[in-house]
């Protein structure tokens, strides 16, 4: 049989294979993906190449984090209801000026349609990923938008700005926008300015929260929550468009 | 003579009548002076009611008086305004409650969907978030409930009260209070789990008050 046509073969699982038979081929370097044809055929990849979920690049492995506060933000997003709190706080404490769909964070939904004819509802709260290779911050001709080295938050300098917009076609999660009062862009920084600066230790969204969906906090520290639950084991996690390699600190879960 | 003249007006009057019966029963023979208004009463304070008074004058047999006068005024809106007109004080024996009462007629604590319509639209609370939605009819017709199983004991049926009282949050429901006395994993898929089958957010909110949620605030 044509090798190349294994993968359309039924995969009938690893969980036949004796634990003995695993364990030798695990010994060679080799991890066995699965069992085809009746075990006459079994599919067997490298070690070092075959990745499952939590070795997805864009999950940071324990202490690999680049900034001396490394802030980041995790969402049970299962818990989100879609209130808007978080948007009406971030608007009164950052003066966004709302209009032309102007928002530093917001709140996706998503309707399924399901068979009793009800639908399935299911909200992602989304705001800057303050990514830690950031499109933005490389295409900005005039380095008016550039990565915090305390923080590791993505800042933006108005006086800079020439307002090309450049950094709002880069950006992959579409979290930048215009600001007509600035005459900048302007953008999620964590609350940086407005209540870090003053010692405040949570962004606005996230003491705003109800049903308290957004955990923020220092990735590298060990006691924090955000830390907690971004290295819990089994602990599912995910990012949004994880292909584009931006490595975001925005992290989602189901809690 | 007198006696012919007696018989033809005799005659006149009967043809006559037999003429407006006939008219009346044409077009609509409800007697608004023997059954009282047509259309049914319908109180919105403290929880939507709606009366319809033939059952209780053509049917039922009661002349105006039965009711009017002591038990309940005349005048438009006056029940609803005394602040009494609640079901504590129909078992107490008024308004309603002077016949309601398990002897004369059925007592006012059973039956309660003869005079209280279910509501077809959602129920939508707005706070403490925007928005939880709530459907009798799946909680009623698609299940043994029965009115008496959530109102008033759980919830009162009064519009907007359990919005008023600082204790109608999730926390209390965890605790077993309003929907967490069913939602407790138990009897009911538990109150915080599907989250989203009762919370629509600010977006459903927006849509169910025929609005477009992304009007404004949508896009860069």
């Amino acid at each position: 049989m044509d090798i190349k046509n294994l993968e359309k073969e039924q995969n009938e699982g690893i969980e036949s294979l004796p634990s003995d038979e695993r364990r030798k081929f695990l010994q060679m370097g080799l991890a066995v993906t699965g069992v085809f044809l009746g075990g006459t055929l079994l599919s067997l990849t490298s070690v070092s190449t075959a990745k499952g979920r939590n070795a997805d690049p864009a999950i940071p492995a324990d202490g690999q984090y680049p900034y001396t506060k490394h802030y980041g933000m995790i969402m049970r997003q299962n818990h989100c209801v879609g209130c808007e709190k978080c948007m009406d706080a971030c608007v009164e404490t950052n003066n966004v000026q709302i209009g032309h769909g102007a928002w530093r964070t917001t709140i996706q939904e998503r309707l399924t349609p399901l068979d009793s004819g009800r639908e399935k509802r299911e909200f992602r709260p989304i705001l800057c990923n303050q990514c830690n290779r950031p499109p933005c911050v490389r295409v900005c001709p005039t380095k008016a938008t550039y990565k915090d080295p305390e923080t590791g938050i993505i800042v933006m300098d108005d006086k800079k700005c020439i307002g090309c917009k450049t950094c709002m076609a880069a950006c992959p999660y579409n979290a930048r926008y215009y600001s007509h009062a600035k005459h900048a862009i302007d953008k999620c920084n964590f609350c940086i300015d407005t209540l870090l600066a003053a010692g405040e230790k949570q962004t606005a969204c996230v003491t705003s929260c109800p049903a308290h969906v957004r955990v923020f906090g220092d990735l590298k520290d060990t006691s924090s929550e955000i830390y907690k639950l971004l290295h819990k084991p089994d602990n599912k996690i995910w990012v949004i468009r994880p292909d584009c390699g931006a490595l975001p600190n925005v992290f989602y879960m189901n809690a | 003579m007198m006696k012919i003249i007696f018989i033809a007006s005799g005659i006149t009057l009967l043809a006559g009548s037999f003429l407006l019966v006939s008219n009346a029963a044409a077009t609509d023979d409800y007697d608004v002076k023997a059954f009282g208004p047509k259309s049914p009463i319908v109180w919105t304070k403290p929880a939507k009611t709606s009366f319809e008074h033939r059952p209780h004058t053509d049917v039922a047999g009661l002349e105006c008086k039965a009711c009017h006068g002591e038990i309940f005024a005349m005048q438009r809106g006056v029940a609803q305004k005394t602040g009494k007109f609640t079901m504590a004080s129909l078992a107490d024996g008024m308004f309603c409650g002077a016949c309601h009462d398990g002897k004369r007629a059925f007592a006012s604590d059973t039956k309660c969907a003869a005079c209280h319509k279910i509501p077809d639209d959602p129920i939508v609370w707005t706070k403490p978030v925007k928005a939880v939605v709530f459907f009798h009819e799946t909680h009623g017709e698609k299940s043994d409930l029965k009115c008496v199983s959530c109102h008033d004991g759980t919830f009162p049926m009064q519009v907007g009260v359990a919005e008023k009282s600082s204790n109608f949050t999730m926390k209390s429901i965890y605790e077993g209070r309003y929907c967490g006395a069913c939602h407790d994993g138990d009897t009911a898929f538990a109150a915080n789990t599907r989250c989203n089958t009762c919370h629509i957010g600010r977006k459903g909110y927006d849509r169910l008050m025929g609005r477009d949620p992304y009007a404004e605030k949508d896009g860069h």
